[in-house]
């Protein structure tokens, strides 16, 4: 028994040293992941136009029976959800439909029941920022099976030819077109950071290498630390400066999202750095604040309120004349905010 | 002979296994030292101590909790709230309906309201607690959620931002418990603060007697005549009000009250109290511990961070540690039993 305590007290402190050295050296194994995600969102525009056709002949979709648009998208915590959210709903009461705005939280269950609701309610049309792009499938099919046609916005799913119409960001345009931005102001050299939204998220992926695909090409520039902050702006602050702590001399920080770019911007002015070079994905108002006032370089906007909209217009269009005359996949292109340009955003609309 | 130097034997064991969340530290420290030049300098270790503070603090409201037997899910929730409550007040004030006003406060003002704020949630956990007879876990994992809900009903999900209030208000300076003072950060002083009360106060005083009793023996404790409930209360309450400090530190240093800020962080300060040698089953605890606990978690997650390991390897390594150190404590349980019986053998 006394030798087993000392044997387990010695295992434990082998098995700690040992993942910890595991984990130190798999710093680059985990970036070769990424770029493979990049190029699914590239091909849509490709595949929409042979795609949407073929599976066009049954009949077109004539709705529930109601006047009842349902919104379903993530919870409105976001104030980019909100914005959509909101847009969409303005947008279906001018044109005279009932709304229903609700929220699914990412949860792929919860989703599936607020479509369920849907059809029960003889809803006319969905529109929908849903919740994975595999868990959705099931549903938007069950929504056609129940004659209600799904328009879907922000994300896509892994399927076409179910939902009427996919309109999505282009966040692979986006990224790349706020990295030039970037890569700019950091005078094509010097050390850099990253901070990766969360990474068993599509986006987080397709940003990042969007970044590198446009940074890489500068071998001046040095990426010095990567890490992830989850899209969130608390947690982007602590690694931001733990990276500054171990890296003083960095002059720029790329972001997944405009929340971490918040973050990291707090943690850089703490830190009492400045001119550091800082960018987001999104386009929010607090980041066009700050780009206002000099603390964050540029963001790149995803048109939440025009996408929304043009997903009910849509719709509208779809009920009357049974087809949008448009393709299934559609990608809007982000417009990139700097401090010439921040005055014409607000709630993620560009004027 | 091979009696006595078995038990000398045994004694060491003790000592190391006593010891064990330190020793842990100190292997760590060492590695990072080694690992990455920048980790053992001065701005370093207040850097961590920063980061520490957050679930330090929640942690030492955690640990008179888990030492009556309880636990509070609701504390990361509540950092969320009481980022909120303080930042609604800085940017928008107190709008008073029936007279047409709008106050403003000043920032201790709001540091107080938001204090309370926290208490009264945490005196609600107690109540439904010790007066509906509902699990601990079950209440606070539903104040959890109605926490979190009013955190975004405030602002309706959107965040507070640039918390830096107006001169003409009279509520500037709310950045103050994100800077530093001589170097050190407000947080970290703030976590010292608190410790040190709530170590005498656990001690030191009758209340700590008392929180100790009921985690040992509640019945026993309410046979000798102390107010169970009263205490469960009061320990509660103590949680909530750490847990709104954690969330004035959080929004300070953001400048910015996010809603959603503090999610999940209740399992930061679970953790750094199991680390700390706190029993879940109560009875047994100490705050040093889990201070100790809670730089544990600070340093891997910041060392790991300077090393540039993933985020999926931080939690992997965060988990093992947590485990290990609970194994450990069983070992060190089971033979501290064996120990007294050993000695009362030998007495008769």
């Amino acid at each position: 028994m006394k030798k087993f305590k000392k044997l387990m007290a010695g295992f434990m402190v082998a098995a700690l040293m040992g993942t910890m050295l595991v984990g130190c050296g798999s710093k680059g194994a985990d970036k070769a992941e990424e770029p493979a995600a990049t190029e699914s969102t590239e091909e849509t525009t490709d595949n929409a136009e042979a795609e949407t056709p073929a599976e066009e002949p049954t009949a077109a979709l004539t709705g529930g029976g109601t006047n009842l648009i349902y919104i379903i998208t993530p919870s409105h915590s976001n104030p980019f959800f909100k914005t959509e959210a909101e847009a969409a709903a303005a947008k279906a009461q001018e044109l005279g439909y009932e709304v229903k705005t609700v929220s699914h939280d990412d949860d792929p269950t919860k989703q599936a029941e607020l479509f369920d609701t849907a059809i029960s309610e003889k809803a006319a049309a969905i529109i929908c920022d849903n919740a994975g792009s595999d868990a959705t499938v099931a549903a938007v099919q069950k929504a056609r099976d129940n004659n209600i046609p799904t328009f879907l916005i922000d994300r896509e799913i892994n399927e076409s030819g179910i939902a009427i119409s996919q309109i999505v960001a282009n966040n692979y345009q986006g990224a790349k077109a706020v990295a030039e931005v970037f890569v700019e102001a950091m005078g094509e050299a010097g050390k850099y950071a990253e901070l990766l939204g969360k990474e068993s998220d599509t986006n987080a992926g397709v940003r990042s290498s969007a970044f590198h695909e446009v940074i890489d090409q500068y071998p001046d520039m040095e990426l010095v630390a990567t890490q992830t902050a989850n899209w969130e702006q608390a947690e982007a602050y602590t690694k931001m400066e733990t990276i500054i702590q171990s890296n003083p001399d960095i002059k720029g920080v790329i972001c997944g999202n405009d929340t971490m770019a918040m973050g990291a911007a707090a943690a850089i002015k703490a830190a009492g750095l400045k001119d550091i070079a800082i960018i987001g994905v999104d386009g929010s108002d607090d980041v066009r604040d700050e780009i206002k006032a000099g603390n964050i370089t540029a963001t790149a906007l995803q048109q939440a309120a025009l996408i929304a909209e043009m997903a009910v217009q849509q719709a509208d269009d779809y009920l009357k004349n049974g087809t949008t005359g448009l393709d299934e996949k559609q990608l809007v292109d982000c417009v990139v905010i700097t401090k010439e340009n921040a005055d014409q955003l607000s709630a993620f609309r560009y004027k | 002979m091979n009696n006595s130097k078995q038990k000398n034997n045994s004694a060491i064991i003790m000592t190391l296994l006593k010891g064990r969340t330190l020793i842990v530290l100190g292997i760590l420290v060492v590695f990072f030292s080694i690992a990455t030049p920048t980790f053992l300098t001065t701005s370093s270790l207040l850097l961590i101590a920063k980061h520490v503070a957050l679930y330090g603090i929640l942690g030492i409201g955690m640990t008179y909790v888990i030492i009556t037997g309880g636990i509070d899910l609701s504390v990361g929730a509540i950092v969320g709230l009481g980022g909120m409550i303080a930042g609604g007040l800085i940017n928008e004030g107190l709008t008073l309906k029936m007279f047409g006003v709008t106050v403003y406060f000043s920032v201790p003002a709001i540091v107080i309201i938001t204090m309370i704020c926290g208490a009264l949630i945490g005196i609600l956990n107690g109540l439904v607690i010790t007066k509906f007879n509902v699990a601990p876990f079950i209440a606070t994992l539903g104040m959890m959620y109605v926490a979190r809900g009013f955190a975004m009903l405030r602002s309706n999900g959107a965040t507070f931002s640039n918390l830096t209030g107006k001169e003409g208000l009279g509520n500037t300076g709310f950045e103050f418990f994100g800077r530093n003072i001589g170097g050190i950060p407000v947080g970290a002083i703030i976590l010292l603060i608190i410790a040190v009360i709530a170590a005498i106060l656990l001690k030191k005083t009758s209340f700590g007697w008392h929180i100790l009793a009921i985690g040992g023996n509640e019945k026993a404790a309410k046979l000798s005549g102390v107010k169970v409930n009263k205490v469960k209360i009061l320990v509660y309450m103590f949680s909530g009000i750490c847990a709104a400090i954690v969330g004035i530190i959080t929004a300070s240093q953001l400048v910015a009250a996010h809603p959603a800020s503090g999610e999940s962080w209740e399992m930061n300060a679970i953790a750094a109290t199991v680390l700390g040698g706190t029993s879940m089953s109560g009875g047994v605890g100490t705050i040093g511990g889990t201070i100790i606990g809670a730089f544990v978690i600070g340093v891997i997650n910041d060392g790991l961070v300077m090393c540039g390991v993933s985020e999926f390897w931080q939690m992997v390594i965060k988990g093992l540690v947590i485990v290990f150190a609970v194994v450990i404590d069983q070992f060190q349980r089971n033979l501290q039993a064996k120990m007294a019986l050993q000695s009362r053998n030998e007495n008769s």
